[in-house]
């Protein structure tokens, strides 16, 4: 049996199992939609909602302003994609999907700048970052290099940590580089385990402000550093 | 702008002949080139699934059907839905 017939045999016993009542087309229908398709006059999609979705990322407001400030191709990309899961985390399986995707192509640190962006952090961190610039010249060169760097600046929480490991986490973090500007980001269940740190990270960190930022089923803690008069 | 086909809803058959027609085939679960082999998605390098694939124009691109996959066809082709 050569391996085309393996192919053959194995396709036909999956179609006859397959749901009935999916749409048939004859085999004049087919060659025309190639036809058209080779034209460049056609486009086969699964969903008209995943091209939407997209598409309403290049032209939101939020998707301009960081276009306009962002030079960095990748760290763009992955905004929209963190613009993206804020768009669909109603819908769990489209955003576990998009999160797997994410996670593939950029590995933990795209994952953890896509949620930074879903859940408002940066929106809130440029906003402060705003108030202290004198010059918008280099905004777009902070948020690249926060972006870059983002476990220096954000911390998310799982469920089944301890709290007690994640003040340990933080102040580590917090001790080791100083940030102006530190996040701590829980979702769903692991809310209740970040508000567990909160008043003992606040009586930890005399040096910085705490502003709390609820987000539907998100809550983060964002410590700011107090300004030093000198 | 191009005229959008859903495969939503479309038979695994009919699907499978579609490909065919592009030349392509199917194992019944997956997209394969000409030799038989998987079609990966051009982004993602993940093998695409019969049943997950959006087909663009643009050197017949397949793609696994979701919103990273289809953002970086837009930035590479440009908006051509």
């Amino acid at each position: 049996m050569s391996s085309d017939d393996s192919i053959d045999n194995s396709f036909e016993s999956l179609a006859k199992g397959a749901t009935k009542g999916a749409l048939e087309w004859t085999s004049e229908k087919i060659s025309d939609l190639v036809k058209r398709f080779r034209e460049r006059n056609l486009a086969f999609i699964k969903e008209q909602k995943t091209i939407d979705i997209v598409r309403e990322q290049y032209s939101s407001g939020e998707g301009k302003f960081y276009q306009r400030y962002i030079k960095d191709k990748d760290v763009l990309f992955i905004i929209r994609m963190g613009l993206t899961l804020r768009k669909i985390e109603d819908d769990g399986p489209r955003m576990s999907n998009l999160r797997e995707k994410i996670f593939y192509k950029y590995k933990t640190r795209g994952l953890h700048i896509a949620e930074f962006v879903q859940n408002r952090l940066l929106n809130r961190y440029v906003g402060m970052l705003i108030d202290e610039l004198e010059s918008l010249d280099n905004l777009g060169k902070d948020i690249e290099n926060v972006l870059k760097e983002i476990d220096k600046h954000v911390l998310f929480v799982q469920r089944i940590e301890k709290s007690q490991d994640i003040i340990l986490k933080t102040l580590t973090i917090i001790n080791s580089h100083s940030p102006s500007k530190f996040a701590l980001s829980a979702t769903k269940s692991a809310v209740e385990v970040i508000k567990e740190c909160e008043d003992k990270l606040v009586s930890a960190l005399t040096d910085y402000d705490l502003e709390v930022i609820r987000e539907k089923e998100t809550y983060n803690l964002f410590f700011k550093k107090k300004k030093t008069i000198d | 702008m191009v005229d959008l086909v859903s495969l939503k809803d479309v038979s695994l058959n009919s699907k499978v002949l579609l490909l065919n027609g592009l030349g392509y085939q199917s194992d019944g679960i997956f997209v394969l080139d000409k030799e038989g082999k998987k079609v990966s998605d051009r982004y993602l390098e993940i093998p695409v699934k019969v049943e997950n694939m959006v087909i663009f124009p643009g050197s017949e691109v397949i793609l696994d059907d979701n919103e990273l996959s289809i953002s970086r066809y837009i930035e590479e082709f440009g908006d051509v839905f």
